[in-house]
């Protein structure tokens, strides 16, 4: 089978530059995007890189053949679109990123009215218009002029500010290291922690799309910033992804928290001040299970996915939310999004306001340490073990809503079946090394059979 | 009937139904395949959709390696000026000229600033057709940048190096010009104030939408009219929204038909021994004028692309048509209204003549245009049937049909620019020459091929 670097799915469209996501296939989805929103307002964003400004200009237009109305807000983070949707009343959002992927990769992220990422059902519904060889091009006279609205992030900012206490932070005097991986978090982010009363030292400021350091926000890839933190004595380091919807925090010592506790960091800090419903998918760390029980709240789980999470928190009204495995805080009382920026704000609000250290703060709370393995195995025979396995722990609260997961006073586990492969992750956490290696040989076994 | 022309005056067609983002990127991209890297001027005029087809071809550019210089709103003379002037590869003209609300063009200009000529149009279109297109990986694609902020400035130096600018100043003319809300506006009051002339400017916002039908013909020159005798004004112009084509409003009132416009350039502007090109269907006025300076007269097929190759070929001193276009060897390889504006400027001070002295030299016949709808394989085959119809007159068929008799003459031809046949007569009396425009249209209609 012949195969082309290119994914069209529910996910939006995603592939690398010079091979088939050309700027007419770009121009073709967004088409498909504009007609499915009713025409109407578009917010159109994109993250640093160097194909960028093609696709954006591709993407207008698409939108505009469609009679929509491109509200152009140039190099943004992707919250910034989200929360431009909402404020503008718009009808729809497109964000131009590949997100933590290299500088190679491009892909449109698409949010529908209210800021909010279409959903499963909605984006199959989009899909299948773009699958459709007709388009309902409008005629001139039914054209609307391109805007272009500079200082969207001042939105963003704004809802912030309102939700935090500055004063607090900017007592605090802290010094805080901020890598922006030369993103859409690079133009705002030194700004950003100016304004909260911070010393900033901030690392891959540049905004020309090449990525200094490989953009996945994890331990292996931001050495630079942890060395910076202890060299600059600062007392918290923040690493951004080329989007800036996603935040991983380094500790004074230079060690990274890891991506699992951002999240945990924000519950801490939101339930302690307001107690609530907390919604993570399950890819998240027990430590977030123990936050929420410390404070007398329920831990909802959801399929992975932003979009999962989010419709979840909206449902039950969640206070605080997000996902373990990828360094994703939702604060909806900002927006029900992914944002770095809050996620900053939140961490940062907690040690003024408390007055302590990170280090102290973590104190608090469990710390995991987490081993993984990928086993073999087809997708039928994927299926079956999950069945099996979860029939057989059934005393260990098995979540089978996306793979398997299960959960102990000390420990859990998440058996997922890959969705492009022929095997079988297991994922998990425990107290110790000891017990985390014996529950991956544990379960790799039990799969094996 | 497929609303679109592709030929030698590049790619026409009305929007949605025929042009839409896909065309115009595949069209863009066969132009940057063809350039193989390189940069392009693009420029366009102010229709609504010139957003669309702008924002389309330079992400198409892009994409192909190319870099590309953006125009924004410009006039095709400046577009013409500036590509050999920027040292550009090629430039896109992107707008629709004569055309009726909703059609739109793009228009290739080789790095001479000349519309691609019949050869290099024909190599762009086999790229195009076989879509086979350059596309480059993130790290190759192109990069944009905004002409020089003063380019218009360079443009209106040269073209006043052609003309005796004080001899118009001295002269304190007044003028009243309707750029059809075009790209014109801007561009026409810098040179009226540059020549030191009066101008009422009407129809001069840059708005896109028509004020009125954008050929420049005797029905379009009313707002004119109406203002000109009231205020006196020395000569009025109507131009289409690009400023290729002009039709001239004298002193006493009277609406010259634009087929007079290069007839009355041609009696101030030519000298002995100079040659003229035109087509084979412009006024027989034309032919006096250059008899009466001793100029020779060269004729070609219709169509700018043919016009200026061949005044370039013959180092001819002008070139101009039927529809109201003049080019001028000496200074753009391309049609420039606001130099056909100059030039009758220049000979009204340098002469002291009115307007209306100066077109009551001109030798007058009656001509009589009329379109008649048909596709375009069609036509051809009617003009086909139609050949052997009158044997007692010379027949040429170098472009289109052409009948000859001593009083008048017949010419037919499938438009290159829209699904159309083009008639026109021109006789010695109106009333000869509409007799035979409705005989010929009479045999037209009747025709069963």
């Amino acid at each position: 089978m012949a195969r082309v670097n290119l994914k069209v799915s529910v996910s939006g469209v995603r592939g690398t530059v010079g091979d088939a996501l050309t700027p007419s296939l770009m121009a073709g989805f967004a088409t498909a995007f504009g007609e499915y929103v009713g025409g109407g307002r578009v917010i159109v964003g994109r993250d640093t890189r160097p194909s960028g400004p093609m696709y954006e200009r591709a993407v207008v237009a698409g939108l505009l053949s469609v009679g929509c109305q491109p509200v152009l807000v140039g190099v943004v983070p992707t919250p910034t679109v989200q929360m431009m949707v909402d404020e503008y009343k718009a009808n729809g959002g497109i964000i131009i990123t590949a997100s933590h992927n290299p500088a190679e990769w491009n892909a449109l992220k698409l949010v529908g009215a209210s800021g909010i990422f279409l959903n499963h059902a909605e984006a199959a519904e989009l899909l299948d218009i773009y699958n459709q060889p007709e388009r309902n091009y409008v005629r001139e006279e039914e054209y609307r002029n391109l805007r272009t609205v500079e200082n969207a992030f001042d939105v963003q900012k704004k809802r912030i500010f309102a939700q935090i206490d500055r004063k607090v932070i900017q007592g605090a005097k802290l010094k805080v290291a901020i890598d922006c991986c030369n993103g859409a978090g690079a133009p705002y982010s030194r700004a950003f922690l100016e304004e909260l009363g911070c010393e900033v030292v901030a690392l891959f400021e540049e905004t020309d799309g090449i990525f200094r350091r490989a953009p996945e926000p994890v331990a292996e890839n931001i050495s630079s910033l942890c060395k910076t933190v202890v060299g600059e004595k600062c007392d918290i380091g923040f690493a951004q992804d080329p989007d800036a919807d996603r935040i991983v925090v380094v500790g004074a010592d230079g060690v990274p928290v890891g991506e699992q506790y951002s999240v945990v960091l924000a519950a801490e800090h939101v339930l302690s001040k307001t107690p609530g419903p907390v919604v993570v998918n399950v890819q998240t760390t027990k430590a977030l299970g123990d936050v929420a029980a410390k404070y007398g709240c329920e831990a909802h789980f959801t399929p992975v996915g932003e979009i999962n999470v989010t419709s979840k928190m909206l449902e039950i009204g969640a206070v605080v939310g997000g996902e373990g495995g990828s360094g994703g805080v939702i604060f909806p009382a900002v927006h029900p999004c992914r944002d770095s920026f809050t996620g900053m704000a939140l961490i940062l609000e907690m040690m003024a306001m408390r007055k302590q250290s990170l280090e102290q703060i973590l104190e608090g709370i469990p710390r995991y340490v987490s081993a993984g393995a990928k086993v073999p195995c087809l997708p039928v025979q994927a299926v079956e073990a999950i069945r099996t396995l979860t029939a057989k722990y059934a005393d260990a609260h098995p979540i089978t809503i996306d793979g398997l997961r299960l959960d102990w006073k000390d420990a859990w586990v998440l058996i997922r079946a890959s969705n492009t492969e022929p095997i079988v992750r297991v994922f998990a956490e425990a107290l110790d090394q000891k017990r985390v290696d014996a529950l991956v040989a544990q379960f790799t076994a039990e799969i094996g059979d | 009937m497929q609303p679109l022309r592709i030929g030698i005056a590049g790619l026409r067609g009305q929007v949605a139904t025929a042009l839409t983002p896909g065309l115009a990127m595949d069209f863009a991209s066969a132009l940057g395949t063809y350039l193989d890297g390189g940069t392009v001027v693009v420029g366009r005029d102010t229709r609504i959709s010139s957003g669309m087809l702008h924002n389309a071809a330079i992400s198409a550019w892009l994409s192909c390696g190319c870099d590309v210089v953006d125009a924004g709103i410009c006039s095709s003379p400046e577009l013409h000026f500036m590509v050999p002037h920027l040292k550009a590869d090629a430039g896109l003209l992107i707008g629709a000229g004569h055309h009726p609300k909703g059609w739109n063009a793009l228009i290739p200009i080789a790095s001479d600033g000349a519309a691609f000529t019949k050869v290099e149009l024909q190599e762009l279109l086999d790229i195009y057709h076989a879509r086979r297109f350059d596309t480059r990986p993130w790290n190759e694609i192109g990069a944009e940048r905004p002409a020089p902020s003063k380019v218009w400035k360079a443009y209106l130096d040269h073209l006043c190096t052609q003309l005796d600018t004080e001899a118009i100043a001295a002269a304190n003319l007044s003028m009243v010009a309707d750029f059809c809300d075009g790209s014109g506006g801007a561009i026409g009051e810098k040179f009226a104030e540059r020549v030191g002339v009066k101008m009422i400017a009407i129809n001069s916002k840059p708005s896109g939408i028509l004020p009125h039908d954008p050929e420049p013909r005797p029905r379009s020159a009313v707002q004119v009219c109406s203002v000109l005798e009231p205020l006196k004004a020395d000569i009025g112009f109507v131009f289409n929204s690009d400023m290729s084509r002009t039709s001239i409003i004298t002193s006493s009132g009277e609406t010259l038909s634009e087929e007079y416009t290069v007839a009355l350039v041609a009696d101030q502007f030519l000298s002995k021994g100079w040659k003229l090109v035109t087509n084979w269907c412009t006024t027989k006025t034309l032919d006096a004028v250059a008899e009466r300076h001793g100029a020779q007269i060269h004729r070609t097929k219709v169509g700018e692309a043919y016009i200026v190759d061949r005044m370039l070929e013959l180092g001819a001193e002008l070139a101009g048509d039927g529809s109201g276009s003049v080019a001028f060897g000496g200074h753009l390889p391309g049609y420039d209204s606001l130099m056909v504006m100059g030039v009758l400027l220049e000979a009204m001070a340098k002469k002291g003549a009115t307007s209306a002295e100066l077109a009551a030299n001109l030798p007058r016949h009656c001509i009589v245009k009329k379109k008649i709808r048909t596709s375009s394989s069609h036509a051809y085959t009617l003009l086909h049937a139609l050949r052997g119809h009158f044997p007692d007159a010379e027949v040429n068929d170098a472009d289109g049909l052409r009948f000859d008799w001593p009083d008048g003459w017949v010419h037919l031809r499938a438009s290159t620019t829209e699904p159309i046949i083009r008639m026109i007569v021109e006789w010695t009396t109106r009333e000869q020459a509409e007799e035979m425009a409705l005989q010929v249209r009479g045999l037209l209609e009747r025709m069963v091929v």
